[in-house]
């Protein structure tokens, strides 16, 4: 790594700093800032992040896996603090002092006897550049003026005076509207298109037959939509090809089958999630100007560099000849992974040699955007006489969970993730099956980990009850790690588990280790005699290592798990044949401001001395089972099946009456 | 058509096909673009605008009945640098994550308070019920209505600084 790759001082001492990841409202980039403010030891106001953009960061995966932080602030803290010390020594030249009597503070180098220069003069002949060593010295924490400090975006003041630009805001000179006909089913070929009414149509100033997508280019955004409308298209069919099940090992310890049935009290059960929508406030939008030497993409994407090169392969241009400029985008939480829409656009713009804008319909982004996949997760169990865990067996069927399809190299980190639990089992199996499916699924937030921890940590609260020990006492004798033990205990004792509750109140708790995030929670939910299920209180209490922001840290895992309770309770994509029938928020509707709990007490209690691990998705991971375990407290209901709905509480709590 | 509106308290004109909404005659024609499309049909809460001081779903409402009412955007609630009380309460605390929905949510809260300077917490979530926001900053949300209406008890720990 370079210095100048990632941080860039000007002569006006301001400080910009480079990073391919992409800010969805995570807040990495306030959090970037405190990093690169940090330690370069200057005011966070000096500092500017540049974000995604292809024509200026170093190349970069994607912005998932809530590896943001854990990825980028080694990076981002050993660039700034290598380009400290060139500071330090060009100033030492400078001054004429030896470089170990000077010091910084606020972007000026000073001897402490009146010497002094400011950072910015220091960089007027030539830019800071060189290779960052590994063992470049970090400032020491008593030295941190902004890592650890609770502060609000930095896009905050934009954000509430309508300011910030989103992609959708973008008004290029000669910007246009793109609208698609979109086929009947998933894969469907236009085969002919009948124009001729369309073109005629107010604005209209161009109509697209490009492979596979058919389109229309017109000065509005209502006259685009309605001449894609009238156009009259003949659809080739997708065959109905069934592709084949893929089945990976994820653990499998040969005495598993014997350990089961040797087991003193076994326990087994189906749990099933339906298939969500990433349900993005903001429909995906992309502004694309395609010209014959160039196009640049304005969009809101996790993968800036997966968008440049799908672009620059449809159209035609080599690579370097596309650059994406990350925007302001609704949080899409893993939707933004396809290039889709900035395709889309792309081809309009090349055939209209107009810049275009496309924003899906609230009704496209339903029926055609990637989903979270349904699962399907068989779940068996044996205690020995102690009320030990000795066999697990875990068969997880779902679809692809990512863009990248099934491919074997990623499935068991995608599909597969979180399948194997957290705890210490002598004897388990665990296989994942990815099955073919008809609806577009890819990438939502935690991909495959929300599901398996549902079952997981449902399947051992039933363990528990079985073998009539308390749930928090069960799952501690199997846990080896201190950190997971500690949010255990910690969230126990914040929330009161194990006290009393009102009647028809109970608590559940749930908790995961993601990607090096250790997270625990309890709620609090009261379920009506008719079954309805209402969230009162969760608490949390997560260890994600170093913490850069910690109020930055609560309001991702407040969101995540608000995000979560609303998956759980509420939603389930329909479909049929891949066709999505719930395209709007009548037919698809996600918590409101009425369905909020009372509270959500996040207690960020990371581990200093651990790296720095993501918070993103984490959140959002154990609280389906935290509510269903409560539930099951609140009025011995047992429900496998997401969404907990009145409908299925009221037949359980029947089922447990008998 | 031509079609005079009053935004922000400024007389503006422009021509738009007769059927244009609102919405897309603030952020195509007139360039306000803090008011964000969510979803066309009046059920997420992302255009919201105040018209005569109550807030409405501007991707419902045809521009040419707008004509005989005062138009409020979220561009026009602060006076100058000076932020209106909800906008200072939203950033004291941090009640945004992508931010798409903030405009339209705060656009409703200044129709609350207009109307009710010292609402409960279970007014607020009626009032702002139409505002969908899928990041999940419900419960901060709530605590900025009430701090910008006066009724929120800020105990213990400071809130979180402004970096900017």
């Amino acid at each position: 790594m370079r210095v100048e790759e990632r941080i860039r001082v000007d002569p006006d001492g301001s400080v910009t700093a480079f990073s391919g990841k992409v800010e969805f409202g995570q807040g990495i980039r306030t959090a970037f800032a405190q990093l690169v403010a940090n330690e370069l030891d200057v005011p966070m106001e000096r500092v500017r992040v540049v974000m995604g953009d292809t024509g200026q960061v170093p190349f970069d995966f994607g912005t998932f896996g809530s590896h943001s932080v854990a990825q980028e602030a080694p990076a981002l803290r050993r660039a700034a603090a290598f380009a400290r010390g060139l500071l330090i020594e060009r100033a030492a030249t400078q001054l004429g002092i030896q470089a170990k009597q000077l010091d910084t503070k606020d972007g000026i180098i000073a001897d402490g006897d009146g010497k002094r220069i400011s950072y910015g003069t220091l960089v007027r002949d030539a830019p800071l550049q060189g290779e960052v060593p590994e063992d470049v010295a970090l400032l020491p924490p008593t030295r941190w003026r902004h890592i650890g400090k609770p502060l609000a975006r930095v896009e905050a003041r934009d954000i509430v005076t309508g300011r910030a630009r989103y992609t959708a805001d973008i008004r290029l000179e000669g910007l246009a509207r793109g609208a698609i006909a979109r086929p009947p089913a998933r894969g469907a070929r236009a085969t002919r298109v009948d124009d001729q009414a369309a073109r005629a149509m107010p604005g209209v100033i161009a109509v697209v037959h490009d492979t596979d997508i058919v389109g229309v280019v017109a000065e509005r955004d209502d006259q685009a939509r309605a001449a894609a409308d009238a156009l009259e298209i003949d659809w080739e069919m997708p065959k109905g090809e069934e592709g084949a099940t893929q089945v990976v090992l994820l653990r499998q310890d040969a005495d598993t089958d014997a350990a089961l049935a040797s087991a003193k009290l076994k326990r087994s059960a189906t749990y099933t999630l339906p298939s969500i929508a990433n349900a993005s406030i903001g429909p995906s939008t992309a502004v694309v100007d395609v010209r014959p030497d160039g196009a640049t993409v304005y969009a809101g994407t996790h993968r800036p560099f997966g968008l440049r090169d799908a672009v620059a392969g449809r159209v035609g241009l080599s690579q370097d000849r596309v650059r994406v400029v990350p925007q302001m985008s609704s949080g899409t939480y893993g939707r933004s992974s396809a290039p889709d829409v900035g395709v889309e656009a792309a081809v309009l713009s090349k055939h209209a040699h107009r810049p275009v804008l496309v924003q899906w319909s609230r009704a496209e982004e339903f029926a055609y955007s990637p989903s979270r996949p349904e699962a399907v997760l068989d779940v068996a169990g044996g205690l020995d006489a102690g009320g030990r865990i000795v066999a697990w067996r875990y068969e997880e069927h779902t679809n692809v969970h990512t863009a990248a399809g099934p491919d074997p190299s990623v499935v068991a980190m995608t599909s597969g993730r979180n399948a194997v639990p957290p705890y210490a089992i002598a004897n388990a199996s665990v296989t994942l099956h990815v099955e073919p499916t008809p609806l577009r699924t890819a990438n939502f937030r935690s991909l495959a980990a929300a599901e398996n921890v549902f079952a997981i940590e449902s399947f051992v609260d039933e363990l528990a009850h079985a073998s009539r020990q308390d749930p928090l006492a069960f799952r501690l004798r199997h846990v080896d790690d201190a950190r997971l033990r500690r949010v255990m205990e910690r969230v126990a004792e914040v929330s009161g588990y194990g006290r009393k509750t009102a009647d028809r109140r109970g608590l559940g708790l749930a908790s995961t280790l993601y990607h090096g995030t250790y997270v625990a929670q309890v709620a609090e939910v009261e379920v009506s005699t008719s079954g309805a299920v209402r969230v009162l209180r969760v608490w949390c209490v997560i260890d994600p290592g170093l913490v850069v922001n910690p109020d930055g840290v609560r309001n991702q895992v407040e969101g995540g798990i608000q995000q979560s309770a609303s998956w759980t309770l509420l939603e389930e994509l329909r479909h049929r044949e891949g066709r999505v029938a719930t395209t709007s928020w009548d037919t698809y509707p996600i918590a409101t401001f009425r369905d909020a709990p009372e509270s959500i007490d996040v207690l960020v209690e990371g581990d200093v001395s651990a790296p720095s691990t993501g918070v993103g998705e984490p959140g959002a991971v154990p609280t389906a089972a935290a509510i269903a375990n409560a539930v099951f407290a609140a009025c011995g209901a047992r429900v496998r099946d997401v969404p907990l709905t009145r409908e299925r509480v009221r037949k359980a709590m029947s089922a447990a009456a008998v | 058509m031509r079609i005079v509106l009053t935004v922000n308290g400024a007389t503006r004109q422009i021509d738009a096909p007769p059927t244009a909404s609102l919405l897309s005659v603030l952020r195509d024609d007139l360039g306000l673009t803090g008011t964000r499309f969510g979803c066309g049909t009046g059920q997420c809460g992302a255009c919201f605008v105040l018209a005569d001081g109550r807030a409405v779903a501007s991707c419902l409402m045809p521009a040419r009945q707008a004509a005989e009412r005062e138009i409020t955007t979220i561009e026009g609630l602060a006076r100058g640098d000076a932020l209106h009380p909800v906008q200072e309460a939203f950033i004291a605390e941090d009640a945004m994550q992508c931010g798409y929905c903030t405009s339209g949510m705060i656009v409703s809260a200044v129709g609350l308070l207009a109307r009710d300077a010292a609402p409960d917490e279970a007014t607020i979530r009626d009032a702002l019920a139409g505002n969908l926001c899928r990041c999940g900053v419900y419960a901060r949300a709530i605590r900025a209505v009430q701090r910008a209406a006066g009724t929120r008890r800020v105990a213990g720990g400071s809130p979180p600084a402004m970096s900017t």
